[in-house]
C-alpha cells in the first residue's frame, strides 16, 4: 500500500511536468498532493495531512488556474520534444544513481536521540515557537507583494 | 535506520531528481513553477518520513507545516509575478525575459 502510494505520488508529479497542457499539469500536481497526504496520514502525520491536502491540493491548484485562466491564449511555450525524449533515460539513471548511493549515504546520519512527548500543539506552541512568528511574516510579505504586483500592473495600464 | 526511510527517502531523491529536471528544461514560467513545487513535496516528504524513523513525528510535522506555509507564500508571489510579467511581454516563455541581459 506504502509503496503504491509512493509509486503513485511520482507518477502523478512526472505526468505534471512532461503534459503539454498546463491545466492538466495542475490537476496532476494536485492528484500527485492528495497522494502526498495519504502518505502522511499513514505515518500518523495526521495535521501534516490535512495541510497537505487542504493548503497545496487545495489553494495552491487554485492559484495555478486562477494564474493559467488569466494568462490563456498566450501560453503557447514551443517546450523542446528533445528535453521530453530525454526524460526517461534521465530517470533511469536516477533510479540507479538512488539505489547505489542512498543507503550508503543513510547509513552515515546519526540517530537523534530520544523520542518526544506531549501533544503536537505542545510541540508547535512551546518548541517552535519563532517558526510560527516566521510563518506569520511569511504570509504577510507574500500578501503585502502580491498587492504591490497587482497595483503596480494596473497603473501600467491606465 | 530502517528500510522504510531507505524507501522514502530514494522516493524523495526521485521526486527532487524530477523537480531539477524540470527546473533545468522547461521554457515556461508556469511549468518552472511546477517543478518549484515538486521540489518542495520532496522536501515535506522528506521531513515527515524523518520523523516517523526517529520517532520525531510531531517536531517534523510543525517543520512540515512551516515549509507548506512558505511554499505558498513564494507559489503566490511567484505567480502574481508571472502574471505581470505575462501583460508586459505577452508571452509565459522564459526566453523572452532578456530585458536586464547585459
Amino acid at each position: 500500500m506504502h509503496l503504491f502510494l509512493m509509486i503513485g505520488l511520482v507518477a502523478f508529479s512526472i505526468l505534471a511536468v512532461l503534459s503539454r497542457d498546463l491545466l492538466k499539469s495542475a490537476i496532476c500536481l494536485a492528484v500527485a498532493s492528495i497522494f502526498l497526504a495519504l502518505v502522511f496520514f499513514k505515518m500518523n502525520a495526521v495535521y501534516a495531512g490535512v495541510f497537505e491536502v487542504s493548503v497545496v491540493a487545495g489553494l495552491i491548484t487554485v492559484l495555478f488556474i486562477t494564474a493559467i485562466a488569466l494568462t490563456r491564449g498566450d501560453q503557447e511555450v514551443a517546450e523542446s520534444r528533445r528535453h521530453m525524449l530525454i526524460f526517461p533515460l534521465f530517470f533511469l539513471i536516477l533510479i540507479v544513481i538512488d539505489i547505489l548511493v542512498m543507503k550508503k549515504l543513510l547509513g552515515q546520519i546519526p540517530a537523534i536521540a530520544g523520542s518526544e512527548a506531549g501533544t503536537f500543539g505542545e510541540v508547535l506552541w512551546n518548541q517552535r515557537t519563532f517558526d510560527l512568528v516566521g510563518q506569520i511574516g511569511a504570509i504577510f510579505a507574500g500578501v503585502l507583494a502580491v498587492l504591490a504586483l497587482f497595483r503596480q500592473g494596473g497603473k501600467s495600464h491606465e | 535506520m530502517n528500510n522504510l526511510w531507505i524507501l522514502n527517502m530514494g522516493f524523495v531523491a526521485l521526486l527532487i531528481g524530477t523537480g531539477i529536471y524540470c527546473l533545468l528544461t522547461m521554457k515556461n514560467l508556469v511549468k518552472l513553477l511546477i517543478g518549484l513545487e515538486i521540489i518542495a513535496k520532496g522536501v515535506t516528504l522528506a521531513l515527515v518520513a524523518s520523523g516517523y524513523a526517529r520517532d520525531n513525528i510531531l517536531v517534523a510535522q510543525s517543520l512540515a507545516i512551516t515549509v507548506i506555509v512558505v511554499d505558498v507564500a513564494v507559489i503566490a508571489t511567484a505567480l502574481a509575478i508571472i502574471i505581470s510579467i505575462n501583460r508586459h511581454t505577452k508571452s509565459l516563455d522564459v526566453r523572452k525575459l532578456t530585458k536586464l541581459k547585459g
